[in-house]
């Protein structure tokens, strides 16, 4: 079946450009120039994913992931020119699967559709548990780490850490969310811990930690483990 | 002129005191020397109280006791003994010759006196005002001023009030005046004119009132009391102090305005500067985009293919270019409307580094860069994208300017740690190396080329809000290399 995706976008030359884009890659593509018009397409033609711009004429696109969270696990890849982090983390932790900050590139927008449709079964498949790519492989369930075919010790802390960002492989996972979820919400401003897990992290797994392959940095937002 | 101290009931008596005591020492004397000497000699005795009581003590002491020395020789001495009668002629010529010398010795005596004291008070008054000017050319603003100010008017005259006005007009300070002071401030600085006793003005108040500065320039006023009518030489004194402090206030004032002016000058210079700067940089890049996107829709069908992917190429490259600029734009308007603070976090550098590099990897000159980051650096206290930022520039204008490999590299150093970016391109004119972190400032070498000269500006900008540094150096064998040092500060604890 086709994926329906909706794009949610107020400028007619980019609203033009990803419908075809998005054709070109055999989306069945739907659009919507406002806030409210995307609320009535999602009801009476639910899409498989949402592509949202934030500055709609409207109202901000932050309603509408908030809105949809309520109800879904519909997968939300936020576009927009805002590039404060701020705001990008506060998307994120509200419910958005991605965030990709204007200009950007088609191949761009592409990849994290596909990394956010990966996810899109999580609450009936169990996530990520396994990795195996470039000479690391991870399992989680029998928590064992290989780099080059040789076993990796990592403190229990350090797996916690991988752990998370593994089981969402692909995403950004934001500073808040790992420090809640690996060290508890007392923590959640503690950002030198991940610096300094991160770093080890790195130092274990990675061939060139200055330069990483899969342990990747969205700076002043998070983190994100890549997949491909 | 110097205070002078009013005269109380018990100094109005000392003079005559000295003077009568003088006499009395004289008659003393005299009596013990009776037998031995003649009447002109005891004469002679008198004579020099006179002269030391015409030179302590004031001009009607002075006449007082060469009377009273007279009188005593002629009670005393001048036979009859005891009485005030003469009973020779010769001794009357000698009383007479005794009175008109000892008054004329009063007189020249004290004469002496008040031309030594009146040397003395100009001499002071002198040295007030050279002390005024020089505390005035001190003064770095007008509080200075105008405390100097009150320090001359307080060591020149007993009580003193000393007002300046704002730019609305308003005195200060006006707290804590009286009605009728603050009535005689507004007077003399509205009439441009001084009141007071001897001047014509409000002869009736027992002060003088001098403006600050001439009609149109009034900039305060000053107020001193007493105020005797008869002290020409005080009020002059008043008036030269009231015209050097003046001067002096409005030195200070117009090199205030003339600042001002030059910094609005300077801001609108910078303004143009920018908007030259930024236009041209946004018109270069949009030029290169129209004229690839106009081929490419109108000649596609003639053009080779390997043309075709070039256009391509140089729309998404000019265009990331143009999305760079404003990046640097917008980060240098916020750093320049408000302090860093907030957003300090710790960051690993090794973190900003690899995110950096993980972007320049995907475009044409990212093969060129080679990383050597030191292991277990110190975190740094920072904004993130901004140090990224920062990285992001030195690393663009190293790929912009020269051709071979850039190094980049981190380690630890005993004043910080520190991030260097090197490169074997061209270097920097020795002329141009002062100005490289000016904004919108752009070396010889890039006259023709792109740039907004904005990048530099944000990098020094950023080191700086970290409390950091940014140096340039010269390569050794060509090339240059720009230094961004950051403080190590103690380091937080690891979680467990």
């Amino acid at each position: 079946m086709t994926l329906k995706v909706l794009v949610v976008e107020d400028d007619p030359v980019i609203r033009g450009l990803l419908r075809a884009s998005l054709a070109a890659e055999g989306f069945a593509v739907t659009t919507a120039v406002s806030l409210s018009e995307a609320t009535a397409l999602l009801q009476h033609d639910p899409p498989g994913l949402i592509v949202l711009d934030l500055g709609l004429p409207d109202g901000d696109g932050a309603e509408l992931v908030r809105a949809v969270r309520q109800r879904s696990s519909l997968p939300i890849v936020v576009a927009s020119a805002r590039e404060d982090p701020a705001g990008k983390i506060a998307l994120l932790d509200a419910g958005a699967d991605d965030y990709l900050v204007k200009p950007f590139s088609v191949a761009e927008l592409l990849a994290r559709i596909r990394v956010a449709m990966r996810h899109r079964g999580s609450v009936l498949q169990p996530a990520l548990r396994r990795f195996d790519g470039e000479g690391l492989r991870v399992d989680l369930d029998a928590r064992r780490v290989e780099r080059d075919g040789a076993p990796v010790h990592l403190t229990p802390t350090e797996f916690d850490l991988l752990a998370r960002l593994l089981r969402s492989g692909g995403r950004i996972v934001t500073h808040r969310q790992l420090l809640t979820d690996v060290w508890g919400a007392e923590h959640v401003a503690d950002t030198h811990y991940l610096r300094l897990y991160m770093g080890q992290l790195r130092a274990k797994l990675e061939r060139s930690p200055s330069e990483p392959r899969f342990l990747l940095t969205e700076t002043g937002v998070g983190y994100r483990f890549a997949i491909d | 002129m110097a205070p002078l101290p009013s005269p109380t009931p018990a100094v109005r008596w000392r003079p005559a005191a000295t003077a009568g005591l003088l006499i009395a020492a004289a008659s003393g004397v005299s009596a013990v020397l009776d037998r031995h000497v003649s009447l002109a000699s005891q004469a002679m005795l008198y004579l020099i109280a006179v002269v030391i009581a015409a030179y302590v003590c004031d001009r009607l002491t002075a006449i007082g006791s060469a009377v009273a020395a007279v009188t005593a020789l002629n009670f005393f001495f001048v036979p009859p003994r005891y009485t005030l009668a003469v009973e020779h002629r010769e001794h009357l010529i000698t009383l007479a010759t005794m009175l008109g010398v000892a008054l004329l010795v009063s007189w020249l005596s004290g004469r002496v006196r008040s031309e030594s004291q009146s040397a003395a008070a100009s001499e002071r008054r002198a040295r007030q005002l050279s002390t005024l000017a020089a505390e005035l050319l001190d003064a770095a603003d007008e509080a200075q001023a105008v405390a100097a100010g009150e320090r001359a008017l307080r060591s020149a005259f007993e009580r003193t009030v000393l007002v300046t006005l704002d730019e609305q007009g308003a005195m200060h300070p006006a707290d804590g005046l009286a009605p009728a002071v603050l009535q005689s401030l507004r007077c003399a600085i509205d009439e441009a004119a001084v009141i007071g006793p001897g001047t014509g003005r409000w002869p009736g108040i027992d002060a003088w009132v001098l403006p600050l500065g001439s009609r149109g320039h009034v900039i305060g006023a000053v107020r001193i009391e007493p105020a005797p009518a008869a002290d020409q030489l005080g009020r002059e004194h008043a008036a030269a102090l009231a015209s050097v402090l003046a001067q002096g206030l409005w030195r200070l004032r117009s090199a205030r305005a003339s600042l001002q002016a030059e910094a609005a000058l300077q801001r609108q210079r910078l303004q143009s500067t920018f908007l030259a700067a930024v236009s041209h940089d946004l018109r270069t890049p949009l030029a290169a985009i129209v004229a690839a996107a106009s081929a490419l829709r109108e000649q596609r069908g003639r053009l080779p293919a390997a043309e075709q992917e070039r256009m391509l190429e140089s729309i998404g490259n000019q265009a990331r270019y143009l999305s760079g600029i404003t990046e640097n734009t917008l980060q240098l308007v916020r750093l320049a409307s408000g302090p860093l603070a907030p957003r300090l976090e710790w960051q690993s550098l090794e973190e900003i580094v690899g995110s950096v590099l993980g972007r320049l990897r995907h475009q044409p000159c990212g093969a060129r860069i080679e990383a050597r980051v030191e292991t277990a650096l110190p975190l740094v206290r920072g904004d993130a994208t901004l140090l990224a930022q920062l990285l992001t520039n030195l690393l663009d204008n190293a790929c912009k300017y020269s051709a071979g490999a850039i190094l980049l590299s981190a380690c630890r150093k005993p004043d910080g740690v520190v991030v260097s970016v090197a490169d074997r391109g061209p270097g920097v004119a020795p002329a141009d190396e002062v100005r490289l972190f000016e904004p919108y400032f752009r070396g010889e070498a890039k006259a023709a080329g792109e740039g907004a000269g904005l990048g530099l500006a944000l990098c020094r900008a950023i080191a700086t809000a970290h409390g950091g540094t940014l140096a340039f150096a010269r390569r050794r064998h060509g090339g240059s290399r720009f230094i961004l040092t950051l403080p190590i500060e103690p380091q937080p604890e690891a979680g467990a």
